[in-house]
């Protein structure tokens, strides 16, 4: 239990990536969603043909295998690191995010959000550091 | 439209608190293979041995609920609110971590993760 477990720049950058991973198997569920039949699901024999227009759709697939690679990666970072810091370290996407939409996208990010941001990346660095405490044999 | 908002606020605790157990019972599952994962072919073999623990597909039928009940949550309620008060999760979490599996919260972990929930309610707002 002694090697447990500090977080190091490799794993941020997974924890980082399994954010990104995941921004990408919701839009590959969505795009295949719509690409099914609209017209409004209200009983289960609706939901089932729905089902059946989605099962062709490639994005799906493509979703799914994104899901099947982030459990992968995900039990591997749990497997390193405690789940009390690898959940919070992953709410670096409320960061990532804005900051790179600030960058590609030329959004406007209001007084409030910064602060917010702010907050965020000081919380992720507050339980980073905490884990490096412990990580020292006593 | 009162209990609209109470069976709203409901729904986003289900939420958090079915998806916290997952995360328990995968952490946990983890915690008793003890293996070191340093390349490709080891987290793969990993994932076979993980798959493998009945908890595992129990945490899996919890979050698959989860999801369920935060896509009903988010063709009803407003973006914002629903994502600020989605991170009471980490509160959740880092609680359930602590009593279960016998994590140590030092106060600065705390410290932190408040300040990751305040944020969040900030960037929600903004």
């Amino acid at each position: 239990m002694s090697s447990k477990k500090h977080i190091t720049f490799k794993i941020l950058l997974f924890l980082i990536f399994t954010d990104v991973l995941e921004t990408f198997a919701q839009f590959c569920f969505k795009k295949s969603a719509m690409s099914g039949n609209l017209l409004g699901i209200n009983t289960l024999s609706e939901g089932i043909v729905f089902i059946k227009t989605v099962i062709p759709s490639p994005f799906l697939w493509v979703g799914l295998f994104s899901v099947l690679c982030l459990f992968i990666i995900w039990s591997a970072i749990l497997s390193k690191i405690d789940l009390s810091v690898a959940v919070p370290v992953a709410s670096f996407s409320y960061v990532g995010i804005p900051v790179v939409s600030l960058i590609f996208l030329h959004e406007k990010i209001s007084l409030l959000r910064w602060s917010g941001i702010c907050f965020i990346l000081a919380g992720v660095i507050l339980v980073s550091m905490s884990s490096r405490q412990k990580a020292r044999p006593v | 439209m009162k209990q609209h908002i109470f069976l709203i606020i409901g729904l986003i605790l289900l939420t958090d608190i079915f998806d916290t157990i997952s995360q328990l019972f995968l952490k946990s599952s983890i915690n008793s293979l003890d293996l070191h994962v340093n390349t490709i072919k080891k987290a793969l073999q990993f994932t076979w041995q993980l798959i493998r623990i009945p908890r595992v597909w129990i945490g899996f039928i919890f979050s698959t609920v989860s999801l369920g009940f935060w896509l009903f949550v988010l063709s009803k309620s407003d973006l914002n609110f629903a994502f600020s008060l989605d991170s009471m999760r980490y509160i959740l979490i880092t609680l359930a971590s602590g009593l279960f599996l016998k994590e140590k919260i030092s106060p600065s972990r705390w410290m932190g993760i408040i300040c990751v929930v305040f944020g969040i309610m900030l960037v929600a707002a903004g």
